[in-house]
């Protein structure tokens, strides 16, 4: 695990390094003088060779230490941790609602399997699952707030709102009320997965002998398909949870930019289309710690809902 | 690139006249490239270039348009100055610039083509010797008349292919906010501290709301960063003068300034300011934020302070400024400039930096307090920055709080503007006639558009041939018909240019040199006055000349 993340942080180095352009554009302006170009340089390590930078950043990094943002002027990780919990919620919201949707809706379709539902269903989720996110949320913005008014257009409280910390915050109301369009749009987008997975998953499991058992013990309908076929068909279906919450840790630029959400996606578009390297190494390798942390989740809990898996 | 030109035309002429067949023209010349920036990040520039380069490509030059992200088009021009033809490049209006000193000095005088903004290399001592003088000139008649002067060689040169000055559009809700009450800055527009202070609610809506597609990178009066943290520090920070909305600066915390002689101002200020946490401020602290920048912390306010040789407390509410030599910008480019700051929370932040690596622009105050106008209350980034007003102010301002919205989606700014979620939009950058629509469709939304002090425009690299020659430049510069450019890229909502000094600054505009005579045909006869030719349907140099720079 060690090695794959010093791997990504070599790799995050190189490509920001390779990439045409100049950190110092952000800072041109007809008061610029050399001596502010050379001092900025400076101030940025950015006068030593690559391989001493190199050097420099992984012996930083050892300590914990991401360095400083050029376009912020402030570390790293603390830019990072104002917005990853706006990031986290979101994610993690529209996650848990197109997982359970996604779930009990593959389970009904793979019960359904053969009569008009199906034929019907299947054709809505893939129109759904390959929308473009930007646009299913306009068409929410235009729909639900700009005509009806029933949700705010963008941000993540109203203006002006104060909040005690972060519990206050993700508890009230107008918390609530601004996450639901976002949330909304990514659920749409996420849902495919989730729903497709678990569908064909118990198709399999409901043909296997111990469903053909449960069946020949007369039990009810129910208890077959959700006791004994459903809970099975699950675990695949819990594994790509735990890695979607890996992925989506790096927040959806396209969604956070729709509904003006301050997460970790935006920022970090903003990072690497201001030259700011610190800032953009630092979350990308935030968000490939998470990842890899995640797949070692997934595998644990592989474990935990399948016995067999451990004992193999 | 001179020494190789001379040797060329030496060749040439020597292959005259050894007998062989005598030259018509020089050397074809080479494919241009033309840089812009994409059309998603640009779209306005991007429509603009492909039309000028269409109308270049008729004049018989190959012109190949290459489109590149904003890094990198500032490193190519602005790290390697010898290795690019022409470039789209824009100056965006602030008040500062309502002095014509930064533009008409920096951008053209040859002292700043090495590393300075005069990217383009152009050098000329007729200019260099008038843009120095009218710096030390402090009789505004007669400094008008030199920057009217600089203008107009400015003109014959062409150095650059000067565009337009855009017309920013803004909008509010007059139903929250009295119309007469908003106040449109010259050249700035109605998005400024006047505004910000004088706005007078017409309803139960004491808040402003504003936007801004752009994050705020910094809040503090020691860094120059986003144009958006600029509007903040105007507000939270007072100035010894402001610039008026007449684009000229007033006194501000001072009471009154005056001149005793040409290096001398002295400035008495305002009694029983205080700053945010309480404390008064006193003509120490406002010594502190002078000297502040003179020391290494500050870097990008040094070269506005770095006129004054010394600082005098003649008693305790009156400064005077002892000048190194005269200077007619002092009063803008740096009373009206500098942040004043409390020394007591500065001087042990800047002893503490100067034993560290980072400097004043990596300090960012938790609260940061100054004593202007609006108090600061909270900034969550990516997201708002709220200020209330500060009622103990000498110009308090009227409205409760100024809340400003981070929002990059500009058709939700245009919703939030039609929801009343937003009461000011102060940053637009979509299609005017959308905007000029919602106003039509709704009684309350109330446009304002303002010719800016900025400008867009196309620079030409006068370092390489073709386009160290002026009459090559004026040829393409005459080639482009701005009103065309203003319908199609701008859809009228621009003013066509031929100076960096834009007509919204009435009082150093030079009008004479407007509406400059363009055309195919005034292009073609410059050209062939100047020995450019036509051969095979591509523009040969004249006569002699060969080309130095062919890949």
């Amino acid at each position: 695990m060690a090695f794959v993340l010093w791997a990504v942080a070599t790799i995050l180095f190189l490509i920001f390094r390779l990439m045409p352009g100049n950190p110092l554009a952000a800072y041109i302006d007809p008061t610029f003088t050399e001596e502010q170009q050379a001092a900025l340089i400076a101030r940025f390590g950015l006068d030593k060779s690559l391989f001493e930078q190199y050097l420099l950043y992984l012996w930083n990094l050892m300590q914990g230490q991401l360095g400083d943002s050029f376009f912020y002027r402030q570390p790293v990780g603390s830019l990072i941790l104002q917005v990853l919990p706006n990031t986290l919620v979101l994610a993690l919201g529209s996650l848990i609602v197109a997982y359970i949707i996604g779930v009990i809706a593959g389970a009904y379709l793979a019960w359904k399997r053969g009569t008009w539902i199906e034929g019907l269903g299947i054709p809505v989720v893939l129109t759904t699952r390959a929308a473009p996110e930007f646009w299913v949320g306009m068409v929410l913005l235009a729909v639900f707030s700009f005509s009806f008014g029933w949700f705010p257009a963008g941000g993540a409280s109203s203006p002006g709102a104060e909040f005690d910390g972060y519990l206050d915050l993700y508890l009230s109301w107008d918390f609530l009320s601004h996450l639901f369009l976002p949330a909304l749009t990514l659920a749409i987008y996420f849902h495919g997965l989730p729903l497709l997975l678990m569908r064909s998953n118990m198709l399999d499991v409901m043909n296997e002998d111990f469903v053909t058992m449960a069946r020949i013990k007369g039990l009810s309908e129910f208890s077959v398909v959700v006791r004994h076929g459903a809970r099975n068909a699950l675990l695949p279906v819990m594994t790509s949870f735990a890695f979607a919450v890996g992925y989506q840790m790096q927040g959806s630029v396209v969604v956070e930019t729709v509904f003006s959400w301050p997460g970790l996606g935006r920022m970090l578009v903003g990072a690497v289309s201001a030259g700011d390297y610190a800032l953009a190494q630092g979350a990308f390798l935030l968000i490939a710690a998470v990842v890899v942390v995640m797949n070692l989740v997934a595998d644990l809990l592989y474990g935990v809902l399948d016995p067999r898996v451990s004992h193999a | 690139m001179w020494k190789q030109l001379a040797t060329g035309s030496a060749v040439a002429l020597m292959a005259a006249t050894a007998g062989g067949p005598a030259l018509a023209a020089g050397d074809e010349i080479r494919e241009i490239r033309l840089l812009s920036r994409p059309q998603a990040a640009q779209p306005q520039e991007f429509q603009f270039v492909q039309l000028i380069a269409q109308e270049w490509r008729r004049l018989g030059l190959e012109v190949e348009v290459d489109i590149m992200p904003w890094e990198q088009m500032a490193d190519l021009v602005w790290y390697n100055r010898d290795a690019w033809d022409v470039t789209a490049w824009q100056m965006v209006g602030r008040p500062e610039r309502s002095d014509p000193d930064e533009l008409i000095y920096n951008l053209f005088h040859s002292s700043t083509a090495p590393a300075g903004y005069n990217f383009i290399g152009y050098s000329n001592p007729e200019l260099d010797a008038v843009v120095e003088a009218q710096r030390v000139e402090t009789d505004q008649d007669a400094r008008q008349a030199l920057i009217h002067q600089a203008q107009a060689i400015l003109s014959a040169d062409q150095p650059n292919l000067m565009l337009v000055h855009p017309r920013s559009t803004y909008a509010f809700n007059a139903s929250v906010w009295n119309p007469e009450t908003v106040i449109d800055q010259s050249g700035i527009g109605i998005k400024n501290v006047w505004t910000f202070i004088g706005a007078e609610p017409a309803g139960d809506q004491r808040d402003m709301v504003l936007n801004s597609a752009d994050t705020v990178q910094g809040i503090n009066p020691l860094w120059i960063s986003g144009a958006t943290d600029s509007w903040i520090t105007e507000l939270v920070w007072d100035r010894l003068l402001r610039i008026g909305p007449d684009g000229l600066p007033q006194p501000w915390a001072a009471e009154s300034y005056a001149w005793l002689d040409e290096t001398t101002v002295e400035v008495v200020l305002r009694s029983g300011m205080a700053w945010h946490d309480g404390q008064p401020m006193t003509v120490e602290d406002v010594k502190f934020s002078f000297e502040a920048p003179m020391g290494e912390e500050v870097p990008m306010y040094a070269p506005f302070v770095g006129n004054i040789a010394e600082i005098e407390l003649v008693d305790d509410t009156t400064i005077r400024f002892h000048l190194a030599e005269p200077s007619a910008a002092f009063l803008t480019a740096t009373l009206a400039k500098v942040n004043l700051i409390p020394q007591h929370i500065w001087d042990p932040v800047l002893t503490d930096l100067a034993t560290r690596p980072e400097n004043a622009e990596d300090h960012q105050e938790e609260v940061p307090i100054g004593s202007g106008p609006f108090r600061f209350v909270s900034w969550r980034i990516n997201e708002e920055v709220v200020l209330e007003a500060n009622a103990d102010h000498f110009s308090p301002p009227l409205m409760d709080r100024w809340i400003l919205r981070i929002i990059p989606n500009q058709e939700a700014a245009l919703g939030m503007l039609r929801s009343g979620a937003l009461n000011f939009l102060s940053d637009y950058s979509g299609d005017p006639t959308v905007l000029e629509g919602l106003a039509g469709e709704l009684a309350e939304i109330e446009l304002a558009s303002t010719t800016d002090i900025g400008f867009r425009y196309v620079a030409f690299n006068n370092r390489r041939p073709p386009f160290n020659d002026p009459a090559f430049r004026n040829a393409l510069s005459r080639a482009v018909n701005r009103d065309l450019i203003v319908g199609a890229a701008f859809r009228g909502f621009a003013v066509p240019s031929n100076s960096v000094i834009s007509p919204a600054l009435g009082f150093w505009h030079n009008e004479a040199i407007d509406g400059l005579e363009t055309g195919p045909d005034v292009a073609q006869s410059l050209l062939e006055e100047a020995g450019y030719e036509v051969i095979g349907g591509r523009l040969h140099y004249p006569e002699g000349i060969s080309e130095a720079l062919s890949e």
